[in-house]
């Protein structure tokens, strides 16, 4: 009986084992060595006057980037370039890749792409039609950084060369990733534009990377949009408040005025939530409810610092500084650009299906003149290392 | 008859590998948008009422097969003459399996592939099952599908930092309508499908236990579905999943810095082999003894083979395919999922009714 069951069992094994094999070698069908494929690790798309696709591409060249980590230990020597830069015309962003092959010699290879930087003038037309490329090939990664070029098109930010990285597109990710630590620029990943710009409740906001020298970008504010087209931009405060009430603050410095000096918050965990008040079947006032803890980061100053009653007294500064910083972006939002960036239709939708479906269409323009309630609740938990700041006969 | 037993738990998976089977990929519960997982539960409760049926005809005609059975409670002539549209329903039935496994896998691994490639060396493994007989299918089923629930939670596990949780409101923006519509599409496909166990039933060892079985795969079922849904739509958004052509490929694609999409494959590999091998052997089994031809092995390549011929011829491009699913499949299969099922029932009762009846009578 046993060795009836080891029989199976070598049946079911050669089974399994000739069927991975079968699926794999249909694998290779399509097959692409490293050495043939160029690894796109950047995209940028812009319009052009006439209205047509202009495709930048910053390819890879896994070879060079060696010789040059290489090369810095040993001081120097013949270097090739670790990247390239080429740009192309296309009607669509498809076209344009393909038709890139007639300058570019190998096909281009898309799932390692970090970044994709959307030109201005193609922002102010509308990014969706765009962005159907992105959504519908199988080779883009949907966790592809966005970013909007500001004062500058793609391809002269794709084109600049950092001493920072070799890569600069591994650089200008890198320089949005860490925004988690400082809060002034919004990290979008092509999902959530995907989801934002599908759903009429909540318009997308989408990170701002400029020209910050020769050799750096700069990636701070925001870009907002309405309705797929770009209707202006937020500054880095701006962006704060926006990011503190959709909750996506993690961590940030937030400085306010103290006696005789300044001291620089540390805000190390915050949540946001946003809501919508109804009084008789209409929404009455939209309501922002921050909750953040922070600590002392510096205290540049003469103030004292012993009692509980000190941290009190700073949590209340510190949650009107946050609360302005709201205000503002909620005034730009609102007054400026007319455009529902916090998804307070989307609560809507989910929570007053009937009335949301009346005001659907032109909710940008009733979300405009709806009065907004922020609340802001600072906790001071820590000071660092010392209390208040060292002082002769303190 | 051949002697081939399989146990309850090796029915259990298959049933459950059969009922998953193109799921994975294609339910058409998620025609209901938002309120699907409302679909899915009525649609469920629905199904193993059918199931019900099916079962209450197998036991009411114990150790005979669907043929057998049509051939007793209709006529020699009129069974066979039934027995060939099922053969031709379940031969379907493989074929658009076989398609939505190639499209799949042509859509999203293979693009460069041609289709007939990926289909016809899935098929050549499934011959070799099948000819292996009933013993071997339950025991594959047994070694894969426990697969199955692992791959679902592996993924819906490492997404659970992206997600909003209230992504399924409102509840039934759109009425009760659209809801009824895809429970109902989600009776016949894939619940009502399972008409094709019916070849296998009196294999079963423990025939008592078959009413179980078949609830606890339905609900085993519905709760998978229901882990999917709310995966999905919490981590893509109801507005992008109407858009994706296959929902939980694309989700397995968002996972950070994980390349988790082969375990998709994976599981559509199992449950699609499953849902084919049992069609493929229904199909056989019901010819062998239509015809009276007595080992069923005979036949099997041929039938694959036309199987993955009509695959390919079925439909012209992916759409024409989704849509079928969703908006003709359900109507397509009233008569074999409902009509003569519930008819067969009617007439095993009948005839069961009767002998009794004249008992007391004398």
């Amino acid at each position: 009986m046993k060795c009836r069951k080891d029989k199976y069992a070598v049946k079911i094994a050669t089974l399994a084992v000739s069927s991975m094999v079968f699926l794999l070698l249909t694998g290779c069908w399509n097959n692409r060595d490293l050495t043939e494929i160029n690894m796109v690790t950047a995209l940028g798309i812009d319009r052009t006057e006439d209205g047509k696709v202009l495709l930048t591409v910053q390819v890879v060249e896994p070879a060079a980037i060696q010789s040059t980590a290489s090369g810095k230990g040993k001081g120097g020597g013949a270097q090739s370039k670790p990247v390239f830069v080429e740009s192309y015309e296309g009607e669509t962003v498809f076209d344009a890749l393909r038709s890139m092959l007639s300058i570019v010699d190998k096909k281009l290879f898309l799932s390692t792409a970090q970044v994709l930087i959307l030109g201005e003038r193609l922002s102010k037309n509308g990014i969706s039609e765009a962005l159907d490329f992105f959504q519908r090939n199988h080779e883009v990664e949907y966790e592809m950084d966005v970013l909007v070029a500001r004062n500058a098109t793609p391809k002269e930010i794709l084109e600049m060369e950092t001493d920072i990285d070799p890569i600069p597109a591994v650089y200008i990710k890198g320089t949005i990733e860490n925004t988690v630590s400082r809060a002034k620029a919004k990290r979008t990943i092509l999902l959530d534009l995907i989801k934002d710009m599908g759903d009429s409740g909540r318009q997308p906001v989408i990170g701002q990377v400029e020209k910050a020298g020769e050799k750096e970008v700069r990636t701070e504010g925001a870009a907002v949009f309405r309705d797929g087209k770009l209707a202006g931009w937020l500054d880095p405060y701006e962006t704060r408040g926006y990011l503190f009430a959709a909750g996506k603050v993690k961590s940030t410095i937030v400085n306010i005025p103290a006696d005789n000096g300044k001291i620089s918050m540390e805000v190390i965990r915050s949540k946001g939530k946003i809501n919508a008040e109804f009084k008789n079947g209409e929404p009455a006032m939209l309501t922002v409810r921050v909750g953040l803890e922070a600590n002392v980061g510096e205290y540049e100053g003469k103030g004292k610092l012993d009692s509980p009653d000190d941290l009190h007294k700073l949590e209340e500064i510190l949650g009107d500084e946050v609360k302005k910083e709201i205000r503002r972006a909620l005034d730009k939002a609102q007054k400026d650009y007319s455009s529902d960036i916090f998804g307070f239709g989307t609560q809507l939708h989910k929570y007053h299906p009937q009335y949301w479906k009346k005001v659907k269409d032109d909710w940008n323009d009733t979300f405009s003149k709806l009065p907004v309630d922020i609340k802001v609740d600072a906790k001071i938990r820590r000071t660092g290392v010392i209390k208040g700041p060292i002082k002769k006969d303190g | 008859m051949e002697k081939a037993r399989i146990s309850s738990i090796q029915l259990f998976l298959l049933l459950t590998g059969f009922l998953y089977g193109s799921t994975v990929i294609i339910n058409p519960a998620l025609g209901a948008k938002n309120d699907a997982w409302l679909a899915i539960i009525l649609g469920g409760v629905g199904g193993a009422l059918l199931m019900g049926v099916y079962v209450s005809i197998a036991l009411l005609n114990p150790s005979r097969t669907l043929v057998e059975i049509l051939r007793d409670r209709s006529g020699k002539f009129v069974g066979n003459a039934v027995s060939i549209l099922y053969i031709w329903y379940f031969v379907h039935l493989a074929s658009l399996v076989f398609r939505n496994f190639g499209e799949f896998m042509v859509t999203v691994t293979f693009p460069e592939t041609p289709m007939i490639i990926v289909i016809g060396i899935f098929a050549v493994i499934l011959v070799y099952a099948v000819n292996s007989g009933v013993e071997v299918m339950g025991r594959l089923s047994e070694l894969f599908m426990p697969v199955v629930p692992v791959v679902v939670l592996i993924i819906s596990l490492s997404l659970i930092t992206t997600r909003d949780f209230t992504a399924f409101l409102p509840v039934l923006e759109n009425g009760m309508a659209p809801v009824l519509k895809a429970a109902f599409g989600f009776i016949t496909f894939p619940f009502g499908e399972t008409i094709a166990f019916l070849m296998l039933f009196p294999h079963l060892n423990q025939k008592g236990n078959l009413k179980k079985i078949a609830a606890l795969s339905a609900l085993f079922l519905v709760v998978l579905c229901l882990v999917i849904f709310m995966r999905d739509i919490s981590v893509l958004g109801s507005g992008l999943m109407q858009q994706a052509t296959f929902i939980p490929h694309l989700t397995s694609l968002l996972i950070p810095g994980l390349n988790v999409e082969p375990l998709v494959d994976i599981n559509l590999l199992i449950g699609g082999g499953t849902k084919i091998s049992v069609c493929i052997y229904a199909a056989v089994k019901a010819l062998s003894q239509v015809s009276g031809i007595g080992d069923y092995r005979k036949l099997t390549t041929a039938i694959t083979t036309f199987c993955v011929v009509l695959s390919i011829w079925v439909y012209e491009n992916v759409l024409e395919m989704l849509s079928w699913a969703e908006k003709v499949w359900p109507y397509y299969s009233i008569p074999f999922q409902m009509v003569i099922p519930l008819i067969l029932l009617f007439l095993s009762f009948k005839k069961r009714v009767k002998p009794s009846n004249v008992r007391n009578g004398s």
